[in-house]
Parts: structure tokens; C-alpha cells; sequence
């Protein structure tokens, strides 16, 4: 059966008529969407995964560290030191609760005793819900900063909520990737059906962003031309956007409630497949000989007569109410792969011919080169698709996940962009990265089993280089610095401010500040987010932040009250309750920065007391001045 | 002697663009070697002072209908009850509603043929700013910021793109030619002004330098220097006297009142402000042209608001001699279905619209390509929407074909095909 059914999608190029009874075959569920393995799989095996002896997060880890250390040591290089507790703890708690540790906090982990608790504090805030919370706004980030269809960005918080969810539950990677590329459902109610949402349905956007998100791989420079600098070839991209024709997103029409639904569009007629008979066409229904069809002779037609007044429109030229043989023979192609509409089959563009409607292309996943059948429906073929992007046998769905975290939790990826890995790239340790991924699919894509391995690593736990600039150092010989996200900030701000949220008016609005839709609950985290957030595949080298970001850190409203010390804030406290400088200074330092002053910060600070002469005010401008630095956006 | 790439590279470095660069040295100098370089980068800033181009772009959000603005139809049932009027121009009519307009026709060309496939506000909204179709993988930075990474002004302390309303971001081309949003044109923007004196935010600066110094030695090193260079350009803006051109109080009652007391309004007025001050590209947004429904009531609020602004800002750019310089278009994302819906109004049409376009070395007073009588299909000279972006390119004194490089590696040009439409600089 399987050789049969692989047969006949191959041959069916050349005879539609085999391609129908194949399709009619599986509309009857006589056979199953059968996956055909192609030979030429066997290329991808050079490219596997190491096999482990051990799989746990503690011995994974300190291989990491093993594989890292020999290869600095052939560079000659000595790493950084061990972070100290202080910054040990803000990095943690940033990565993995999205927020900044309370000065009690800090104290109370520094004055914790033995040698287990940095891996304590690990588990306990794996554990936490703060630890979906944060990496479920990083993910909304990822999905919808590349959105390519507007209207999808109200369906954030269903999303967002979704993906909590999953994350808080440790549902693995696999499963959570299957439900994405195989959603079907409402979208104001379906936090799965977000990345389809968020193009629309449209075949070769979801194949784009499949690849890039999934895989790590950008075949879409493929989209017009075989990829400039990877072995990809045109068709490798479009085959693997013919898994995706049949997805159609449609708008909810009855009701108060205005909403998508994304479904399968299997009952859809591969329209392009052959050419209208038109002698046929008029020997059956043009009764009067006239040489032109009415709507009453199309409706002897079943199918015909539904479709007339649809072709009429784009047909009738001289607009006399029926369509000559002449119009029908110059009928305008419909527009080829109607994003999110549905289709049967996808059509590969002509490039050279935008008006040609194409060549049908079979499905093909470019990794592992299986593909199924035309006329597969549409959650076979998705399923087929997420199936074999999720097996263990394809590297690069692991290697992917694992860049991703490593790059956020130590600042650098092995590969960077994180998302532009692939066959062709260099990868800096790239053995570091396939042990990881190794453990990964050992673990079954256990989420916060790599979270609790790369958190564990000395490598993770390093401090920042101090004697050389970032970009000369080695690869993980010292911790990057990193640039906050969006609700990294909105948390720090509120925790400083001791508040719950922020109220919108206190953003002051101004330059770039927007409502998002997942916001409404809470104005002041979506304007918050408008103004800060980015899109999280971006390289840590391009991330400068921005004019209005910084007006709004040196002149908003929240920052005002923020640095006031007078009246009922935090600041006004803290300097009534030590009257004492340096123990006002170390108040405020655990505050904002999560650590104590350096004798050259207190030193500084003390001069600029004294220089002003006004207490309250010189408090003002320290608390402004650490607001405002870039140690406060940073994770270091 | 030829000018290396590598000297063009230093001068780009310097915030000196390739292109007035090549304006302003003569082929001579160069070859006869007779310039310094240090001569040859003043001469250079005093030719881009001098030149000082923007753009000003009137965003019709929504789709404004080409019936109801500069294409009427009176003739025929497509074409409503609206009325064409005549202008300051023998031969060219609009509709009615648009009298203020009218009168400035001289300085103004049509374009009625503007052609485009795009009907989805979005995508074509992306579109017509980017010159490009959306696409999740490359985030292409918008003709604004393209236009101002070409000739922005070194002497501008302001963000050289700044928006009257939400826009196009910046893309790959990044924070510097981000837009600077102005919510509420006619106030101060939010956050721009210091809460404390200059006096005493220049202490917190130095208190601040100092305290970054110490993160920079722990490891922070190229934050610090970001951090650095973001806030000398936000202080700039904060201390700077050009934030004045944010306040359009101090404009004469009278010019206020041309422009009229409104949103838009006061949007153009310091459209003109800002340009002045030399600002690149200012966009002012009026919402609401996606009428469905309603049609031609609120075609005619749309229309009254619209009206006095457009015309002021046009003539008011005139008698300051700034005109010249300063390219306006007003252009929404598509236009409308020349047949009324079975609801009164119209939908979404990108096949055959119109735009207006003013100043900036543009002859006016004449109409580009037409409509058939029942406004459904160009009849001649169709424009397409590169061919926009390559004229206003030209007007610019920008090169379309100026590469920049995305993310991944891949050479993007400003506008990819279309050709300048050479009537419009005839």
C-alpha cells in the first residue's frame, strides 16, 4: 500500500486522472496519508545528534562545561570568575521569573549558607508561575512581531494565556510545536491557532516562519531564487509551503462576536488542475445554440450553476448578462494561492509569468525529504509535517530550541541571528550546542530540564569580562550583558515603585505609546510593552533602545514619582528610615540595581551629597542616574 | 581622479550623505585635485544646509475615495451626488467641498491613474509606506526612514522622522530613523520636557556619566556606549531650543485659523514648523476615510477638515520660500469602489485612485492619467506605486537604486523597479 500510494502521488505530474483516483482513494479513508522516504534522506545523518551516556541536567551540564573549557584553553583564554551572589541572583530571577529581586531577597541569598543553593533557587523559580509568565510574553513576541496579518494581534492575550499555560505545566516542546502547525479552531477562544492567525493562512508566510521558528533555518531567501548561500533550492521552499494550501481562515460572520476561525478547506476543487472543455461545456448546457450561457442553462450544472455568478463577475466583459465562448475561453486566472483562503493543491509561481497559474508542487519537507501525496487533506498533511519536523531523527528542531535559550540566558547564541542556523552556517561550539540538543531529546523536549541545565552551567554563572570589550572576548569565557524586554522593565518599574501596575496616564503617553489589544486588562503593561518590547529574535547587537524610550526613563511621570523624595514615595521613606548616607545608598542600590554600591559608587555618590548640599535633592539625582543606567535595562 | 568607495564609506560615517556629497563637489574640483578633504566635507555641509529637502506626507487613513476628492464623476451614476468644481487651473475640476484646495491647483498635481493591487488596509497601508508587500521574514524600513537616513540634517537636534499619529517603523534601518509620534500636534510632546531645570538636569548628567563609567570598567563597556549615544540625542532634544517648533502657539492667530482648529489642522501647521526647523519627513495621519457606510455625510466632515489645512499648508510653505524644497502628498492606501454599495457606501478599491502631490520641484498645476467615464479602470498613464516612490525619490535628489543591506545579508533597494513619471517634473 505504501509503495502504491508514493507511486501514484509521483506519477500524478504526469496523469491527473491517477492523482484523482489517488485523492478520491483518501476522501474515502482507504488509504492513509502514507509518508514516501526518499533515499536521499540519508544526507541528513552525517548531521546527528551525539548520543549521551548520561541525560540528567547536573552531568549534561558539566559536560557543557568540560567541552567549553578545553576549547578556551586551546585559545589560551581563562574564563571570567563566578558571578557573585548579587548578580547570580538578579540574573536568575530576570531569566527565569522575568523580574528583579527585593532587596530582602538579595540579603537574605547572601547570607544563605552551602553550596546548593544556587541550584535551590534554580528549581524553586523553575517551579514558579513566574517562569511561564515570562517566557510566555517572550513567545507572544516572537509570533506577532513578525505578524504579517494586523488583525491577528487581538488574539495576543488568548495566545499568551495559551502558552502560560503550557509552559507553567512543562508540557514539552514537541507537543506544543504539533499544536501550532496543526491548530484548527476559533482564534478569539484557540491560543494554538496563533501563528496561523498571525499570517493570515497565507502557505509561504507559514512556511517562512515554520522554518525560522522551528527549525532555525531561513529558507524563504529561497521564495524567489535558490538560496544565496545554503545548498536550498527554490522548490525546497515551496514544497514545504504545500503542506499548508489547504488552511483557510475564516471570518466569523453571525453573532455580535467578530472573530477567525482557522479550519481545513478539504472540500475545495483544485481549480487550476486542468483547462475548461469548452466544446464540452456548451454541448451540455447551452440548450438554445446561441453560443452563450444564461444563469438558467448553468444551473443544469450542479456545480457550474453555483459558481456562474462568481464568474460572470471576473467574466463578463460586455456585460450582457450571460458569457460567450469567447469570454470563458479569456476567463482571468483567479489570484494564485489566495492566502488563507484554501486551496486544493499549492502552485509554485512562474516568476517569469505572474499571470501563469503556476506549477502544482507536492509536499516535501526539505530536512528529512518526506513528503505526501496531492490530495492529502489538510490536517494530515499539517500532521504529517509537524511529525516529522518534531522527530528526534531531524537536528535542527532541538539544535534550534536550545540556540534560542542559551542565546537569551547567556546573551550569545552558538549561532547568531539565532534563528539563521542551518547546514551551510559556522556555529561557534557548535559541539557544546549538539550536546545540549542531545540531552534535549533525551530528556523528550523537556522545557525546564534545559532551563535547569544551562542555568546550572559555569558557564551561565560566569561574571562579565572587566578587562576586555565584549566583542574580542571568546566565545562564553564571561557572561554577556543583555538588554531587558519590555515586561522585564514593566516588572522592575512596578517592584521599585512598590505597586501593582501602572496606570496608562502615568506613562505620559507621548512618542510611540499604543493600546495594545492583549493590554486591556492592564493599560499601563500594554503602553508599557508598545513602547519597550522588541522582537526577541533580534541580535543582543542591534538592540540600542530608543529616543523615546530613553525621554520616557528621563522625563515621564512614572519616573517623576519614582525619584521624588518627598511626600509618601519610596525614595522619601527610605531616607527618612536611614539617616545614615551610606546605608540610604545601599537601600537604594538594592532597590533598583539588586546590589550594593562598589566603594568607587559610594565614593561618587557621597562627592555629589556633598556638592549639592540638599540632602533629598542629591537622592533625587542618584535615584534618577540609576533609573536611567544601563546597568538598570541589563541583565549582567 | 575617482572618488574611492572607501572615501565615500568615511564620509557616510560621519553623517555626511553619498549623495549630496556627489551634488555638491563638482566633477572639477575633485579632478583637478584642487579640494582638501577637510575642504571638500565643509563645502559639503554647507551645500546640504543649503539644499535642506523634506518630505511631508498628508495620510488619508482608510482609503480616501477618489470620486468625493480629486477625481469627481458628475456625469455619471457612479459618481454620487458630488459635484466637480473649478480651480485656479483652467480644465482641471475636483469636487466639490474642496474649494481652499481649488484655489492652490497651480502649485499642485494630480495623479488619477495610481493603480494597485493591494486591498487590505494593512497590507497596502505597509505597502504604500515601504514601498514593499509585507513579509514576516525582513521587517523593511519605511520610505520616511530611507528618506531621512539619505539627507538628514547634522544640524538637527530633533528626530529627523516625526509622525502626526501612529506609523511605518523604521525596520532594519533602526532606532535612529524611528518616528518620533506626536500624539496631540499643538502640545509639547510627553516626556520631552525636563521635569527639572536645565541646570540641574546637566548635575544628574554628570552624576550619571560618572556612574556608568564605573558598569563600562565591571563589563558593560558597549551598553554604556549605546546608553551614551541614545542619551546625548534624547538630552539634545530635552535642552535644545528647536523643541519650540513643537509649540504652535506662537503662530499668528490668523495663519492658525487658515489652518483651522483641528486635529489635522494643527497637524499641518506643525508639519511646516518642523520642516522649518529641518526635520526630513513629517507625516500627519487623518483617520477615517473608510467609509462603508455613511459615505458622503462623512466625506463631508472629512472633507471640511481636510480642505483648509492641505490648501494653508501650501500656501503658507510658498510665501516662506520653503515650497520649493518641501515635497507634499496627500495619499491614502487605495481608493473606493466607483459604484455605491447597496449601503449608500463604498469599498475598498486599489485598482484605479488618485493622489495629489505639491512642492519640492514639482510642476504644478496639471493632471496625470485619467479614469474611464465610470471611474472603474485607468484610461491612460497608469502609475504604479514604485513609480511614486522613484518621482518622489527624484524630488529628493535621492537615489532609488541606494542599497541598504537587511539583517540577512540581502541587498534591498530604496524602491525595487518602477520609473520616475518624468511629466511630473516637466
Amino acid at each position: 500500500m505504501r509503495t502504491l500510494s508514493a507511486a501514484n502521488a509521483r506519477r500524478s505530474h504526469a496523469h491527473p486522472s491517477l492523482a484523482r483516483w489517488s485523492a478520491i482513494l483518501l476522501i474515502a479513508g482507504l488509504v492513509g496519508p502514507v509518508m514516501a522516504v526518499s533515499l536521499a534522506s540519508a544526507g541528513v545523518r552525517k548531521d546527528a545528534l551525539p548520543k549521551l551516556k548520561h541525560k540528567s541536567a547536573e552531568s549534561v551540564a558539566r559536560k557543557v562545561d568540560q567541552q567549553i573549557l578545553e576549547s578556551l584553553a586551546a585559545q589560551n583564554v581563562v574564563p571570567a570568575g563566578q558571578a557573585t551572589d548579587e548578580d547570580f541572583l538578579r540574573r536568575v530571577s530576570l531569566d527565569l521569573t522575568g523580574r528583579i529581586p527585593t532587596p530582602e531577597e538579595v540579603t537574605l541569598f547572601g547570607l544563605t549558607p552551602g553550596d546548593e543553593k544556587r541550584a535551590d533557587t534554580i528549581g524553586r523559580m523553575l517551579e514558579s508561575d513566574d517562569f511561564g509568565k515570562t517566557w510566555g510574553s517572550y513567545w507572544r513576541e516572537v509570533i506577532f512581531s513578525r505578524a504579517t496579518e494586523m488583525r491577528s494581534r487581538r488574539s495576543q492575550g488568548v495566545f499568551e494565556e495559551w502558552i502560560v499555560e503550557k509552559l507553567n505545566d512543562n508540557r514539552s516542546w514537541d507537543e506544543i510545536t504539533t499544536e501550532l502547525l496543526t491548530a484548527t479552531g476559533d482564534t478569539s477562544e484557540d491560543g494554538s491557532t496563533a501563528l496561523i492567525f498571525a499570517h493570515g493562512g497565507d502557505a509561504a508566510e507559514l512556511a517562512s516562519e515554520t522554518s525560522r521558528i522551528f527549525l532555525g533555518i531561513q529558507i524563504q531567501c529561497a521564495n524567489c531564487h535558490d538560496h544565496p548561500y545554503d545548498t536550498f533550492k527554490r522548490e525546497d521552499f515551496h514544497e514545504l509551503a504545500a503542506f499548508f494550501p489547504r488552511v483557510r481562515l475564516r471570518r466569523e460572520k453571525d453573532g455580535k462576536k467578530r472573530t477567525f476561525h482557522v479550519e481545513s478547506a478539504d472540500n475545495v476543487r483544485d481549480d487550476n488542475r486542468q483547462p475548461i472543455d469548452l466544446d464540452q461545456v456548451f454541448r451540455f448546457l447551452d440548450r438554445n445554440r446561441d453560443g452563450k450561457l444564461t444563469k438558467q442553462e448553468a444551473r443544469r450544472n450542479k456545480q457550474f450553476g453555483k459558481r456562474f455568478a462568481r464568474i460572470m463577475k471576473r467574466g463578463d466583459k460586455d456585460s450582457d448578462g450571460a458569457l460567450s465562448r469567447e469570454e470563458l475561453k479569456d476567463l482571468p486566472e483567479l489570484p494564485q494561492n489566495r492566502p488563507g483562503r484554501g486551496r486544493a493543491e499549492y502552485y509554485m509561481p512562474d516568476l517569469d509569468n505572474p499571470t501563469d497559474p503556476g506549477t502544482r508542487t507536492e509536499p516535501v519537507f526539505f530536512v528529512s525529504n518526506q513528503s505526501v501525496p496531492f490530495g492529502t487533506e489538510d490536517l494530515d498533511r499539517r500532521g504529517a509535517l509537524a511529525e516529522s519536523i518534531v522527530s528526534p531523527r531531524d537536528p535542527w528542531f532541538a539544535r534550534a530550541f536550545v540556540n534560542r535559550v542559551w542565546a537569551e540566558l547567556l546573551g550569545a547564541g552558538f549561532y547568531d541571528p539565532i534563528d539563521d542556523m542551518g547546514p551551510q552556517r559556522t556555529a561557534e561550539l557548535r559541539d557544546v550546542l549538539d550536546t545540549l540538543a542531545a540531552g534535549f531529546v533525551a530528556n523528550g523536549y523537556d522545557i525546564k530540564w534545559l532551563y535547569r541545565t544551562i542555568a546550572l552551567t559555569d558557564a551561565y554563572q560566569r561574571s562579565m569580562s572587566g578587562d576586555e570589550s565584549d566583542s574580542t572576548s571568546p566565545a562564553f569565557a564571561a557572561m554577556s550583558p543583555t538588554r531587558l524586554r519590555g515586561d522585564q522593565i514593566y516588572n522592575a518599574v512596578t517592584q521599585i515603585l512598590g505597586v501593582k501596575r501602572l496606570g496608562k496616564r502615568s506613562l505620559g503617553g507621548g512618542g510611540g505609546m499604543r493600546m495594545m489589544g492583549y493590554g486591556r486588562d492592564n493599560a499601563g503593561r500594554g503602553a508599557f510593552a508598545a513602547l519597550f518590547n522588541y522582537d526577541p529574535s533580534t541580535p543582543q547587537a542591534d538592540l540600542m533602545g530608543n529616543i523615546p524610550q530613553a525621554l520616557f526613563m528621563m522625563n515621564s511621570p512614572v519616573t517623576n514619582g519614582a525619584v521624588k523624595g518627598r511626600g509618601n514615595t519610596v525614595l522619601a521613606r527610605t531616607l527618612h528610615e536611614f539617616s545614615d548616607d551610606s546605608a540610604a545608598l545601599s537601600e537604594v542600590y538594592l532597590r533598583v540595581l539588586s546590589r550594593e554600591p562598589t566603594e568607587a559608587e559610594a565614593e561618587i555618590c557621597r562627592q555629589h551629597i556633598t556638592e549639592t548640599g540638599n540632602r533629598t535633592e542629591a537622592f533625587e539625582d542618584i535615584m534618577w542616574s540609576l533609573l536611567n543606567s544601563s546597568e538598570f535595562l541589563t541583565k549582567r | 581622479m575617482h572618488l574611492t568607495r572607501h572615501e565615500h564609506v568615511c564620509l557616510t560615517r560621519r553623517g555626511v550623505s553619498r549623495r549630496s556629497f556627489l551634488h555638491a563637489v563638482s566633477a572639477g574640483a575633485v579632478a583637478a585635485g584642487s579640494l582638501s578633504f577637510r575642504d571638500l566635507l565643509s563645502l559639503e555641509a554647507a551645500e546640504l544646509r543649503k539644499q535642506g529637502r523634506s518630505m511631508i506626507l498628508l495620510w488619508m487613513a482608510g482609503g480616501p475615495s477618489q470620486l468625493e476628492t480629486f477625481d469627481p464623476k458628475p456625469g455619471h451614476e457612479n459618481g454620487g451626488p458630488t459635484e466637480a468644481i473649478k480651480t485656479s487651473v483652467p480644465g482641471i475640476r475636483i469636487a466639490g467641498g474642496w474649494e481652499k484646495t481649488a484655489q492652490v491647483m497651480d502649485d499642485m498635481a494630480l495623479i488619477r491613474s495610481m493603480t494597485n493591487k493591494e486591498g487590505n488596509h494593512q497590507r497596502a497601508t505597509y505597502q504604500m509606506h515601504t514601498g514593499y508587500v509585507p513579509s514576516g521574514s525582513v521587517k523593511h524600513p519605511s520610505f520616511a526612514a530611507c528618506v531621512a537616513e539619505q539627507i538628514k540634517s547634522e544640524d538637527l537636534d530633533l528626530p529627523s522622522v516625526v509622525s502626526v499619529g501612529q506609523t511605518q517603523g523604521a525596520g532594519f534601518l533602526g532606532a535612529q530613523y524611528e518616528p518620533f509620534v506626536v500624539q496631540n500636534p499643538g502640545q509639547m510632546p510627553q516626556n520631552v520636557a525636563a521635569s527639572v531645570s536645565g541646570k540641574r538636569l546637566k548635575q544628574r548628567l554628570g552624576l550619571f556619566g560618572k556612574l556608568e563609567d564605573q558598569f563600562a570598567q565591571r563589563g558593560g563597556q558597549t551598553v554604556v556606549d549605546n546608553q551614551r549615544q541614545l542619551y546625548d540625542n534624547a538630552t539634545g532634544i530635552v535642552l535644545s531650543e528647536q523643541t519650540k517648533a513643537f509649540d504652535i502657539s506662537e503662530e499668528a492667530d490668523g495663519l492658525k485659523a487658515a489652518y483651522g482648529d483641528t486635529q489635522f489642522g494643527r497637524g499641518c501647521l506643525l508639519a511646516r514648523r518642523l520642516v522649518e526647523t529641518g526635520v526630513s519627513f513629517v507625516e500627519v495621519r487623518k483617520n477615517g476615510w473608510d467609509t462603508h457606510t455613511d459615505h458622503f455625510d462623512r466625506i463631508e466632515a472629512l472633507t471640511a477638515e481636510t480642505d483648509p489645512a492641505f490648501a494653508a499648508l501650501i500656501t503658507d510653505l510658498k510665501q516662506r520660500g520653503l515650497l520649493e524644497k518641501t515635497v507634499v502628498v496627500w495619499m491614502g492606501e487605495f481608493g473606493r469602489t466607483p459604484k455605491l454599495s447597496a449601503r449608500g457606501g463604498r469599498n475598498h478599491y486599489p485598482r484605479a485612485f488618485n493622489l495629489a502631490l505639491a512642492g519640492g520641484g514639482i510642476q504644478g498645476g496639471q493632471v496625470i492619467g485619467s479614469t474611464t467615464d465610470d471611474g472603474t479602470a485607468i484610461k491612460d498613464r497608469p502609475v504604479a506605486v514604485p513609480d511614486l516612490l522613484c518621482s518622489l525619490c527624484q524630488s529628493l535628489g535621492i537615489d532609488p537604486r541606494y542599497e541598504h543591506i537587511s539583517p540577512l545579508g540581502r541587498p534591498m533597494k530604496i524602491v525595487d523597479g518602477g520609473d520616475v513619471v518624468s511629466e511630473l517634473f516637466a
